[in-house]
């Protein structure tokens, strides 16, 4: 049955959304439920298309494989399958499988009496997609440009979109978002390291206290956050970074066609120099 | 049915300032300076408590070179606004303290030609060894493990390859960051089209997804626990050592969720991991470019990694292949 | 006022103040390169229709009858418009000051007394861009293709064409112990598009024949010294394009791969030979009229204001979107190697 020492007692009846009894129960050590079918369902029927529309295209070369969007020519209407219909339906698909799974997240913390900040969490991962393969094609008025399933091929889409404003870096929403990806990704590595220190103090020492640990961040910086307040701080510097990505590219193109240097114009014209 | 939700402290409860733990060596207790206060704000997220710092010897150090480092940068920044101040605040983001030019190798040049570009590097990166030995001593001091200190040496790996390893390996300063906020953004992009696209560095991949994964570890991690903080999940030590239900929750979420889940201790080591990798992997693929690695992108090509797109507009050709083959000689600078 | 209410306000005019440097859809697109490549083009629909006037080519003026006897037989000192009749080159004069001198009129280039005097610098600058235009006409169809310039092309109505460079005034740094810019790093610079990239673009590619090319063409290292400066001044030189022609760097590049030309449009061939075209027009024509050129005109380096991109295209890809004016007037069509002492040896090998 594939459970935890412990897991049993937590197996309980209710807490579904929809659905009701008919899909809460576990299957090995995956919970089901009703959004457990739709994830199920979304995500064979896009993966298989995936698979489908690789096999149609030249190659099997894992980094090579290319499903693309429609040209533009389609705007927002529908392709002929090989001409980016693929790409259309397993778009829909991906969202159908991350919209059941973020449901799905939330029907295991009520099942645990958890809170909702995973599933909250996960949807601005959900909204970043959704940003990049919805908002902004209908914005600029065609699936086309959306990005497209391929390993090195969503590399030369970024690559592309971003020469398109000449020097991408100078898009502000870009840069907030690079600084908190760092930032999170600096304040994950003092985090894990904090935790690993106090409990893996080393030969012949106790395994130390939450209060060393702020000791040890007071000594060092003169401020430490706290047990609490650093999930906290991370949660919100991840969800940042992952909020100001999807910013920096649904502004480009539908909200600034030029290139993005030429944007800080602004604040050099700005009249407090004078 | 309204629940609530971790996300800020609703009262605060202000008891004592805390000193900290108390050192073996007694000089050392006084070593901490700064009385420590309550702020309010702070006290919404975290810790309210502001302080104390630890001074030390090698704090100190580390402050007085980073100070040398940082106000030789601003103040070539003012002189490249004729000490301005206002000028200095609108053109800041242009402003660049940059390396020397490429004709002056790996020599000293005078201090005008890249010179304080030498000396602010030196200096900072003196602070920040400075700074290592800083934390590895405070972990020590206090029995802790050195995991902080492993963590920032990934960081200061990625920082010497590019701003010193990496040039020395290719004999010229040049090739190094400069101190500027669009000056290093500008020098990325170079970097990339001087080596053919650094989307197509393995490593660069490698690093991006570790970068990603960094922020996606943390979220789920710091989501997780902020979900079971009703149960105590925050108190992470004593769930470690001895496991509750809040830890039996935050393991089943996940196992539930995706059939697999860490442990309160492992979760920190996954982070920890991907974490350091990222400016490990990073710094070897910028090690790796220019000196390994001349074209990422004919790389790729040679190793059948690049995909191959329909030809739209029949077979484009160098304009300059008919003549004598282009040399590749700098002309500029 | 509540501090909420104050945060509120400030979050409120922050975002008021973001959204003024910015525009809003719908916009239009153009699809460059394979689906999915993200090679597309989007412009501002509205931007374009403000910008019209500016790409519209002048009516031409009618056809002359194409008898008549000689202009040489009724003016004196025609040096390169002699062979034209006089109905068509009063047609081509009239021309002329419409494009170049349209409120000055004849006495723009001419003396009022004696208009076959050459006493003003104008009329031998005239003079020498017609021959100039006849280069351009008849030498560079790689670029300008059967489409041509005229004068209009780049004076629009102006006595000086609006877009030219001049060099920039250096900054001093010679014998000052710390401030050196290394000529980049400066806020506001349009020949760079506003980055902090080096701000001349033009005096190394456009008027020297610096190289452009800065990646390598092996996978391994094999010789390639280009630095990240060079890198860097090259990125000027394509944001100073991109801009001129109003598109973005996948106009010419699949980006993933900026050097292959086999991953490029066909507008990287016609670019490159345009790169050639106006390094020869600044070397061979506009630079030799420095000494005859008033300090007035001439720029704060004592350099006279010469050709880049936007002098022909000032934003379009196609300047006054892809208008042919030249073939109507024959005193503009091409000769193959122009009469006068030209030589396109310095438009370089690359």
């Amino acid at each position: 049955m594939a459970m935890l020492s412990f897991e049993r007692k937590y197996r309980v009846r209710g807490g579904t959304l929809l659905g009701g009894d008919l899909f809460d129960f576990w299957v090995g050590p995956f919970y089901v439920g009703l959004f457990g079918v739709t994830t199920i369902f979304f995500a064979f029927l896009g993966t298989a298309l995936l698979l489908y529309a690789a096999s149609l295209g030249p190659t099997w070369n894992i980094w090579q494989i290319n499903i693309a969007p429609p040209d533009l020519k389609y705007g927002l209407g529908l392709a002929p399958l090989r001409e980016g219909g693929f790409w259309q339906i397993i778009t829909v698909c991906a969202l159908g499988a991350f919209g059941s799974w973020a449901l799905r997240e939330v029907e295991i913390s009520r099942k645990l009496g958890m809170g909702y900040h995973v599933p909250f969490a996960y949807g601005f991962a959900v909204l970043a997609y959704f940003t990049l393969e919805v908002v902004r094609p209908v914005l600029l008025g065609a699936w086309g440009h959306g990005f497209p399933y391929g390993i090195l091929s969503h590399l030369d889409w970024v690559s592309n979109v971003g020469y398109q404003f000449l020097h991408f870096h100078y898009n502000p929403a870009h840069m907030i978002a690079v600084s908190l990806f760092f930032t999170t990704t600096f304040a994950l590595a003092l985090h894990g390291a904090l935790i690993l220190s106090s409990t893996n103090p080393g030969v012949g020492e106790v395994v130390k206290s939450p209060e060393h640990e702020d000791t040890f961040f007071r000594d060092i910086i003169g401020y430490s956050v706290g047990t609490l307040g650093i999930h906290r701080l991370g949660l919100f510097l991840a969800l940042a970074a992952v909020f100001f990505s999807a910013v920096c590219i649904v502004i480009s193109g539908p909200f600034w066609t030029q290139g993005w240097p030429a944007w800080w114009g602004w604040w050099l014209r700005l009249p407090i120099w004078a | 049915m309204a629940e609530y939700q971790n996300l800020f402290t609703q009262v605060q409860v202000e008891g004592p300032t805390y000193m900290g733990v108390e050192l073996e060596n007694p000089h050392d207790n006084g070593e901490r300076i700064v009385p420590p206060f309550h702020l309010h704000l702070a006290g919404r997220l975290g810790n309210a408590q502001i302080g104390p710092i630890y001074l030390g010897f090698f704090g100190v150090a580390a402050c007085v070179f980073f100070l040398i480092g940082f106000t030789s940068i601003g103040w070539n920044y003012l002189v490249q606004v004729n000490y301005s101040p206002i000028q200095f605040v609108r053109q800041l983001f242009w402003l660049s303290v940059d390396p020397p030019a490429p004709s002056w190798g790996l020599h000293l040049p005078p201090m005008n030609e890249g010179g304080w570009w030498l000396f602010a590097g030196f200096f900072i990166t003196l602070s920040i060894l400075l700074w290592w030995v800083r934390t590895y001593r405070r972990a020590r001091a206090l029995g802790m493990g050195t995991h902080v200190s492993w963590a920032f040496a990934g960081a200061i790996w990625l920082y010497l390859v590019l701003g010193l390893i990496r040039p020395v390996l290719l004999g010229r300063w040049s090739e190094a960051v400069p101190f500027g906020i669009f000056s290093h953004l500008d020098w990325t992009t170079a970097f990339s089209l001087r080596y053919g696209n650094l989307f197509y560095n393995p490593f660069h991949m490698l690093s991006i997804a570790f970068l990603y994964g960094s922020v996606l570890l943390f979220a789920m991690h710091a989501a997780t626990i902020l979900a079971v903080s009703r149960f105590g999940g925050e108190r992470e030590i004593e769930q470690i050592v001895d496991r509750g239900t809040a830890s039996e929750r935050a393991a089943l979420f996940w196992r539930w969720t995706m059939g697999f889940n860490a442990t309160m201790e492992s979760i920190h080591r996954w982070a920890w991991w991907f974490a350091v990798l990222t400016c490990v992997t990073g710094g070897i693929g910028i090690l790796l470019t220019g000196t390994v690695v001349d074209n990422w992108y004919l790389w790729s090509v040679k190793h059948g990694v690049a995909p191959s797109y329909p030809e739209l507009w029949g077979h484009v050709v160098d304009p300059a292949a008919g003549q004598s083959a282009p040399a590749v000689v700098p002309a500029a600078q | 006022m509540n501090p909420t209410r104050t945060l509120l306000a400030a979050v409120l005019v922050g975002t008021a103040l973001l959204l003024t440097g910015c525009e809003h859809p719908p916009m239009k697109h153009e699809q460059i390169g394979y689906r999915g490549t993200g090679m597309e083009r989007i412009v501002n629909p509205r931007t374009v229709a403000e910008n019209a006037p500016l790409h519209a080519a002048p009516e031409a003026a009618p056809a002359a009858p194409a008898d008549g006897p000689k202009a040489t037989l009724l003016y004196k000192n025609l040096q390169v418009l002699g062979d034209l009749n006089v109905a068509e080159f009063n047609r081509t004069m009239a021309a002329f000051t419409q494009w170049v001198a349209p409120n000055e009129g004849c006495t723009h280039c001419h003396n009022p007394a004696n208009f076959a005097d050459d006493s003003k610098y104008t009329k031998v600058v005239a003079r020498r861009m017609i021959q100039m235009t006849r280069e351009i006409n008849g030498n560079w169809h790689d670029h300008v293709a059967d489409t041509g310039v005229t004068c209009y092309t780049c004076h629009r109505g102006h006595n000086i064409p609006e877009k030219s460079w001049v060099a920039e005034r250096e900054t001093v740094t010679e014998g000052r112990m710390l401030g050196n810019n290394f000529g980049q790093n400066r806020a506001g610079m349009a020949s760079v598009g506003n980055s902090s990239l080096p701000y001349d673009p033009y005096t190394p590619f456009l008027l020297k024949a610096h190289e452009i090319r800065v990646a390598g063409s092996t996978a391994l290292p094999t010789g390639n010294k280009s630095s990240i400066k060079n890198a860097e001044a090259t990125h000027g030189l394509m944001i100073h394009m991109s801009e001129a022609l109003g598109v973005g760097c996948t106009w010419c590049h699949n980006t993933r791969a900026m050097a292959e030309w086999s991953q490029s449009t066909p507008q990287r061939v016609q670019a490159w030979h345009g790169i050639r075209m106006v390094r020869a027009i600044n070397n061979d024509f506009i630079v030799p009229l420095t000494p005859i050129t008033p300090p007035e005109r001439l720029g704060a380096m004592g350099d006279i204001p010469k050709a880049n991109c936007a002098t022909c295209h000032q934003g379009a890809n196609k300047p006054l979107m892809g208008a042919a004016m030249a073939k109507d007037y024959p005193a503009l069509a091409g000769t193959a190697r122009a009469p006068a002492p030209v030589a396109v040896a310095r438009a370089g090998k690359n």
